[in-house]
């Protein structure tokens, strides 16, 4: 699961509502997969971006020094773009865990898929 | 290039078409007879078609080889008209010019949008007659004597009362070796004919490729056919940037074709299935594409997704023979609909009954704004056949035209989602529609 993906996902749990969000993201295993850089990708997707989430989550992950907000003229700025690339494409979550801020509960993440199925819904091919 | 045709199953050159044979007379002998005549009365258009056809599998093998090369060494430009044969349309028109000197060709495509929303057959044919003329000349006659070839037979109608399949293609496949000397081989056939008589009409083609185009490089496992997913994903208007959900993928299908085709945006398949999932990830990384596919394991009627946030739904929704529905369409569409942007898009594959409980018990209640408020009846001659602008456009019988008509039900809005185009689709044993809504705006305007 990528930080932009999880940037997106809110808690669905029943009563919750926008409180369910940003789900507390923890991972026991993380790996970093290239990606090709695509800067008008990346411009276009920092707009969408909630900032205090993906920095939360950022740090859960230790990734270092990341920007508290857009820069100024972001869209120019490679660098700029080139971080955020990074952070929100490059960086894969394979094993870990998502809470719902608000209800606690729990949704395991394996092998890069974040399940988050409430009731016992799993159905066989 | 014919490659990327991305809603066509197949492409054909056509030898022949003609009015359906008459079968009334009981003689069968004289239908024989007019069997053979496909054959023995032009067999000069015959053998242009082939080597039409063996000029463009000899441009493709030479393509594949001088990939590093100066593409102006071996170019080709070739006109096509898509003519809708069948009554069961989807695929993308094309539109090319066309120019032909000697083996200097020019390919292009041009891809049409689908502002007209004009679908063709799932079976499209590729109409090459001044080409056939010009071929005729710089075609320098390839050896057609030893070609080894198949025929494929498809009867129904009144003549497959008369003739099994099995008969019709032993009428041309003898009358093929009489007139050109060709053999017959069944198992690994130089050239397949296909034959195609019915009550609308009798039609004569080569495929020009060996595989469906309908079947993808890039695909390991397909679910939905390929140009379905295509389609819907043309409907669905992705912009760059847009946030694009199929809450049911399966495979991924849909997604695969629409990251393929529409690379900047992102995207998010999600399914319930452990091992549809564990199928979809095996595609996105055998298309490569999983950088741009994101996967999640949830529940369509319970979107981990806050309202308002996504720009494009597009799903199959399953119909219930390969897979089970575990919760009613209405409340699926819900929850769509709860998490969908104002102004943003909804396909859906369904089936005639998702269509009939949606029709039912829904008020067809007239929204106060105009907006975005198309009805499906323009979606109805959507399905007819255009007429072809360079003038060798078939002519439709009548019968065609007048059962299209009806063939289109009326689905209401869905609270603030606006039908806005319906498509009728064939999935080979059974039809679907394909419904695109767009979200209205809060009311209030």
């Amino acid at each position: 699961m990528k930080l932009l993906t999880h940037n997106f996902l809110s808690s669905h749990v029943k009563g919750v509502g926008p409180r369910g969000f940003p789900l507390r993201l923890q991972a026991s295993e993380v790996r970093i997969m290239p990606v090709e850089f695509n800067p008008d990708f990346v411009a276009r997707m920092i707009p969408k971006v909630e900032w205090a989430a993906l920095v939360e989550a950022a740090n859960t992950l230790s990734l270092g020094e990341v920007p508290t907000e857009p820069i100024q003229g972001y869209e120019q700025n490679e660098d700029f773009l080139r971080t955020m690339h990074h952070i929100l494409l490059e960086v894969e979550v394979m094993e870990g865990t998502l809470q719902c801020p608000e209800s606690g509960r729990v949704f395991p993440i394996t092998r890069g898929i974040p399940n988050m199925l409430l009731s016992d819904e799993q159905t066989e091919a | 290039m014919l490659k990327k045709l991305k809603s066509a199953e197949r492409l054909f050159l056509l030898i022949k078409k003609q009015f359906p044979f008459n079968v009334s007379s009981v003689n069968k002998g004289k239908i024989c007879n007019e069997m053979q005549r496909l054959i023995n009365d032009d067999p000069e258009s015959w053998l242009n078609t082939i080597s039409i056809w063996k000029n463009l599998l000899e441009l493709d093998a030479k393509k594949k080889r001088l990939s590093q090369r100066d593409a102006n060494l071996l170019k080709r430009k070739m006109g096509e008209n898509d003519t809708v044969i069948t009554k069961k349309l989807k695929a993308e028109q094309m539109q090319k010019t066309q120019e032909n000197r000697e083996y200097q060709l020019e390919k292009q495509a041009e891809e049409e949008t689908l502002a007209q929303g004009n679908f063709l057959t799932s079976r499209e044919k590729l109409q090459l007659e001044e080409c056939q003329n010009e071929a005729a000349e710089a075609a320098g006659t390839p050896s057609q004597n030893d070609l080894t070839f198949r025929v494929s037979c498809r009867c129904s109608g009144a003549v497959a009362k008369t003739f099994s399949a099995q008969e019709v293609g032993r009428i041309i496949g003898i009358a093929l070796m009489k007139q050109f000397g060709w053999k017959a081989d069944l198992r690994d056939p130089d050239v397949e004919i296909f034959i195609h008589l019915n009550d609308i009409y009798s039609v004569v083609g080569i495929p020009v490729f060996r595989a469906p185009l309908a079947s993808r490089a890039y695909i390991r496992t397909a679910g939905l056919r390929s140009t379905v997913a295509w389609a819907m994903a043309s409907v669905a208007e992705i912009k760059a940037g847009a946030l694009v959900l199929d809450p049911m993928c399966g495979l991924g299908t849909i997604l695969l074709e629409a990251a393929k085709e529409w690379p900047d945006a992102h995207y998010v398949g999600a399914d319930v299935s452990d091992a549809q999932l564990r199928g979809a990830r095996d595609n996105l990384k055998a298309a490569g594409l999983e950088d741009k596919i994101a996967l999640l394991q949830v529940s369509v009627v319970e979107l981990p997704l806050p309202s308002e946030s996504v720009d494009v739904i597009i799903s199959d929704i399953p119909f219930g023979k390969k897979f089970k529905l575990g919760k009613d369409i209405k409340s699926i569409l819900r929850e769509m609909e709860r998490v969908l942007h104002a102004g943003g898009t909804v396909v859906l594959l369904l089936s005639e009954a998702h269509c009939r409980s949606l029709t039912d018990g829904e008020e067809s209640s007239i929204p106060s704004n105009s907006e975005g408020r198309r009805t499906d009846e323009p979606g109805a001659e959507k399905c007819l056949i255009p007429e072809g602008e360079t003038g060798t456009s078939e002519t439709v019988p009548p019968s065609l035209e007048a059962s299209n008509q009806e063939c289109l039900p009326k689905i209401p809005p869905f609270g603030s989602l606006m039908p806005v185009e319906c498509y009728k689709v064939s999935l080979g044993k059974t039809d679907a529609f394909i419904y695109k809504y767009k979200k209205s705006h809060s009311s209030g305007l």
